[in-house]
């Protein structure tokens, strides 16, 4: 909450990493240390660090005015989506077909490697293309300059 | 479990309701992108919540793994895009970017 309605972008940030972290404990909590591990490393240290350096590269524009009315209009909105979830959601779940729950075999590394290796080649392109994208952003920049 | 599982999708759900409603009003680029950081977080905390509710942790496990690789690279690429959109208008604000239009 605090990550959208701090004014400074500083600020929203660091809650965010801080709830990156709350999230990581509860996937601990889960039984899901390595999500966790994932959660906690990746989302809560790269990524925080990411904004900062984007932060810290455009100060200047800094003075984005939000409207007023987005903050005043806040609780109300949140308060009333919290009580229609709380009534909608036991309904909703109460219609959805049990599924048999079945323990699984095996480790996470077993069932990352064989049942989701396709995943995997997903995760080598999408870092690739992100990286050549990256790249590219930054030449077109240099040659623009 | 299940009273747990519930109240772990209520909370999602918030999270959800909380990157929607920053995505729809405010008008800074980076926060958007973080109401965008924080719907993932919902949708991962969705499929993690469940995976254990069906004891099949592991499954959700792989599939929230990749989703933290796949958001780094987003991240990455979104955040070059921001700050070339701002050495090009001098600005966060979107309502600067209409001039993009034709």
């Amino acid at each position: 909450m605090a990550a959208i309605l701090a004014k400074d972008l500083l600020k929203s940030a660091v809650a965010l990493a801080v709830a990156s972290l709350l999230l990581g404990l509860i996937f601990f909590q889960m039984g899901a240390p390595y999500a966790g591990v994932f959660e906690i490393s990746v989302v809560a240290g790269l990524i925080t660090v990411l904004f900062m350096l984007t932060i810290a590269l455009t100060k200047q524009g800094d003075d984005v005015r939000e409207s007023k009315v987005v903050k005043i209009a806040f609780p109300v909105f949140f308060v009333a989506f919290i009580l229609i979830d709380i009534l909608v959601m036991k309904g909703i779940l109460a219609r959805i077909p049990a599924i048999a729950a079945t323990p699984e075999s095996g480790t996470f590394g077993e069932v990352l490697w064989k049942e989701r290796s396709f995943d995997l080649i997903g995760q080598l392109a999408v870092i690739l293309a992100g990286v050549l994208a990256v790249l590219a952003l930054f030449r077109k920049r240099d040659h623009h300059d | 479990m299940i009273n747990s599982w519930v109240i772990y999708l209520i909370f999602a759900a918030a999270m959800f309701f909380l990157g929607l409603y920053c995505l729809l009003t405010m008008r800074n680029l980076i926060k958007l992108f973080i109401g965008i950081e924080i719907i993932g977080k919902g949708v991962s905390l969705v499929i993690l919540s469940t995976g254990w509710a069906r004891q099949s942790i592991y499954l959700a496990q792989s599939l929230v793994v990749t989703y933290i690789v796949i958001e780094v690279s987003l991240v990455a690429t979104a955040l070059a895009v921001i700050i070339n959109l701002y050495r090009t208008n001098q600005s966060l604000d979107i309502r600067k970017l209409t001039r993009l239009k034709g």
